[in-house]
């Protein structure tokens, strides 16, 4: 039995703007198991930031959580406790949970390091303040860290400034800052967006191997599906504030059910698109600030029904894994077949795939 | 690809230094070569500081050249311009940005801001055939008529970047260089935007110099392409030729960095890792050879003829 570290249900946030307010979250359901990787896709503004912002504690002011629950199971005085961390005020988040038990890792490592401390200071700061352990004792751990996110010569690097650093490096210090006071949840909110390909690459590698050796649960926040496919183990697909697709990565990627999802795979060209044109998704995303009525994703879908336009999808399940918000997939739903651009990817990518397994 | 014409761009030993302080300068790009023909895609890839916005940025002049030539349509363009030859440079190449919300003036209005290049060069008779024009490319980039009285923050990012578009479209361009054009949108807009972009080419026969670090989406726009590290260019070709054949370990690493949306060989694979100061090579020892087709790669004799023996796709792949 997988043991269960953190339950969202139904997490609805409200940002109260000068243009009105704005629904960015809508009721979202999210589960990390230990030790999983859990990928949360969308484009700008379809609330994967702010989701996981809400779990932090970290919303900025003018939004509020209109409803929702988010449970956190985790080690306290040797019990193991489940908490609702909405019950939570900012200063008991700040003591308890953030850095100890939920780290986050930030896009760009140049705006969430501070350019007047050494990254020895910045590693050691958390323990610190949170354990309080003994300055030397910090330290030497901050220098096995510096070695475990893959930084040559740690003891000397324990006197750098960030700018000393390469945006690589600088997100290594990042990545070693996080872990520092030992959490068992990582939230990476588009770790590598800023980065090269080839820096990307490494530091997601990173990640795993990190994971692999203390066996960390990872939230990735991310609108690549490329790095979703490399990292993840289970996928959240959001449009519009709310959860649209959600199964293993192997039921996103071989068996989409939702035309959102459909889109997004179709909008990346794949190393063998030779076809004259991507197929892109029409129009743009809802204005969140306007009310929605009926499916958001409607005015944009191909294979949009007219239910679509009065009543918004549920979640409907297709295996044990997997579900999506489409009327495509009820009882009383039309017979429909995968575009054929996207089936013959997916063909293509399990040859690919029995190609390589082979040798 | 029309390899027989007259390239409409010839780039030749480009060299581009920024003195930092009486005793360091930085060779953003140094001595790099290539050639665009009228109505081709040429894609420059490579990591940030490669020095590939740079080239952008000095073949339209934006900055003063360090050394090198570069003609276009025939025309010296790195000197000092008579009259002439500014005017030709300043209508027939235009320029896209990355962040279409920096390179658009927040207080014009986009007619206004579209027409900018007309009212520059006093391309119109009179008021109803200007505005007349505007509306026409706004319409052939798939904004409404009724943005024309708009502001930018009134619309989002892909609309924006058609703002964008439409403004070097309307000079009537004979190439357009694209910087990171698409690099700031979300997915499905990008695809919208490349589309159109291809679209307008083979109605225009336009040509691109498509600047991007994204190389799926360079894979995907470009004719050929040409890769760049620390201000050189280490690999040139077709898009065929570099993507099927990488030969230089630079280029590898790049191809095996891209992630593909195929979990089952992406969760098993690990990206090859090339670092140039334990590499052993030096790029400015060694030259660019032809190793069959339009394919170049720059290196010395013996490091080429290394690379040519022991060539391997499956490593560039790298299952593990």
């Amino acid at each position: 039995m997988k043991e269960k570290v953190l339950e969202v249900r139904d997490l609805a946030i409200t940002f109260n703007t000068s243009a009105g307010k704005v629904k960015a979250v809508r009721g979202v359901d999210l589960d990390l198991y230990k030790g999983e990787t859990v990928a949360i896709v969308g484009e700008s503004g379809s609330g994967k930031s702010v989701t996981t912002k809400a779990i932090m504690g970290i919303l900025s002011n003018n939004g509020t959580i209109d409803s929702g629950e988010i449970h956190y199971t985790f080690e306290k005085e040797g019990e193991e406790v489940t908490e609702n961390l909405l019950n939570f005020s900012k200063k008991q988040m700040r003591k308890t949970i953030n850095g100890k038990h939920i780290a986050m890792i930030f896009q760009d490592p140049m705006t969430s390091l501070d350019p007047t401390m050494s990254i020895g200071n910045q590693i050691i700061e958390g323990m610190r303040t949170h354990y309080k352990t003994k300055k030397k004792i910090a330290q030497a751990k901050a220098i096995k860290l510096l070695e475990l996110v893959g930084i040559t010569d740690p003891k000397s690097r324990m006197k750098n400034y960030p700018h000393q650093l390469s945006g690589g490096m600088r997100q290594r210090i990042v990545i070693a800052i996080a872990l520092a006071c030992d959490p068992d949840v990582l939230i990476c909110d588009e770790p590598t967006t800023a980065l090269d390909v080839t820096i990307q690459a490494k530091i997601l590698e990173l990640i795993q191997d990190i994971q692999k050796k203390i066996g960390i649960s990872v939230i990735y926040i991310t609108h690549d599906l490329g790095v979703v496919a490399k990292v993840a183990e289970y996928v959240n697909v959001m449009y519009a504030g709310k959860i649209v697709e959600k199964g293993t990565v192997d039921d996103i990627f071989y068996e989409p059910k939702h035309p959102y999802t459909w889109g997004l795979l179709l909008a990346m060209p794949d190393l063998e698109t030779n076809t004259e044109k991507l197929v892109s998704i029409p129009g743009n995303p809802p204005n969140m600030s306007h009310d929605i009525v009926g499916d958001p994703f409607y005015p944009r879908n191909k294979y949009a029904l007219h239910i679509d336009k009065e009543i918004e999808p549920p979640l409907i399940a297709v295996s044990e894994t997997h579900s999506a918000a489409t009327w495509l997939l009820s009882e009383h739903g039309p017979e429909y077949s995968l575009p054929t651009e996207l089936q013959a990817r997916i063909t293509r990518m399990k040859e690919e795939a029995k190609h390589y397994a082979a040798g | 690809m029309q390899q027989a014409n007259e390239p409409l761009l010839e780039v030749k030993d480009l060299k581009q230094h920024f003195k930092v302080s009486r005793k360091f300068t930085v060779k953003a790009v140094d001595g790099v070569s290539f050639k665009i023909y009228p109505g081709e895609t040429y894609g420059l890839v490579g990591e940030s500081g490669s020095g590939k916005s740079t080239i952008g940025r000095s073949v339209i002049r934006l900055h003063e050249l360090t050394d090198g030539e570069v003609l276009f349509k025939g025309k010296d363009i790195s000197k000092k311009m008579n009259k002439d030859t500014e005017r030709v440079l300043r209508t027939n190449m235009q320029m896209i940005f990355q962040d279409p919300m920096a390179s658009l003036n927040p207080r014009k209005n986009v007619l206004d801001s579209v027409a900018q290049g007309l009212d520059i060069h006093g391309l119109y008779k009179n008021q109803a055939e200007r505005n007349e024009r505007v509306l026409e490319i706004l319409e052939r980039v798939g904004l409404s008529k009724e943005f024309a009285g708009r502001y930018p923050s009134q619309f989002s990012g892909g609309q924006r970047q058609r703002i964008g578009i439409a403004r070097a479209l309307i000079m009537n361009p004979d190439l357009i260089i694209a910087d990171e054009a698409i690099s700031a949108l979300d997915v499905s807009i990008q695809a919208q935007i490349v589309n159109l972009m291809k679209e307008i080419q083979e109605e225009t026969n336009v040509a691109y110099l498509f600047i991007a670090h994204d190389l799926s989406m360079v894979r995907y726009i470009s004719d050929r392409i040409g890769v760049l590290h620390l201000g050189h260019m280490i690999e040139t070709g077709t898009t065929e030729e570099i993507f099927s054949k990488p030969l230089h370990p630079y280029t590898k690493s790049l191809l095996s960095a891209i992630p593909h949306p195929n979990p089952i060989i992406e969760q098993k694979r690990t990206a090859l890792s090339y670092d140039y100061a334990t590499s052993g090579l030096d790029y400015s020892e060694g030259s660019l050879h032809n190793v069959g087709g339009t394919h170049e790669v720059l290196g010395t004799d013996e490091e080429v003829n290394n690379w040519l023996n022991k060539y391997s796709m499956k490593e560039v792949i790298g299952v593990r």
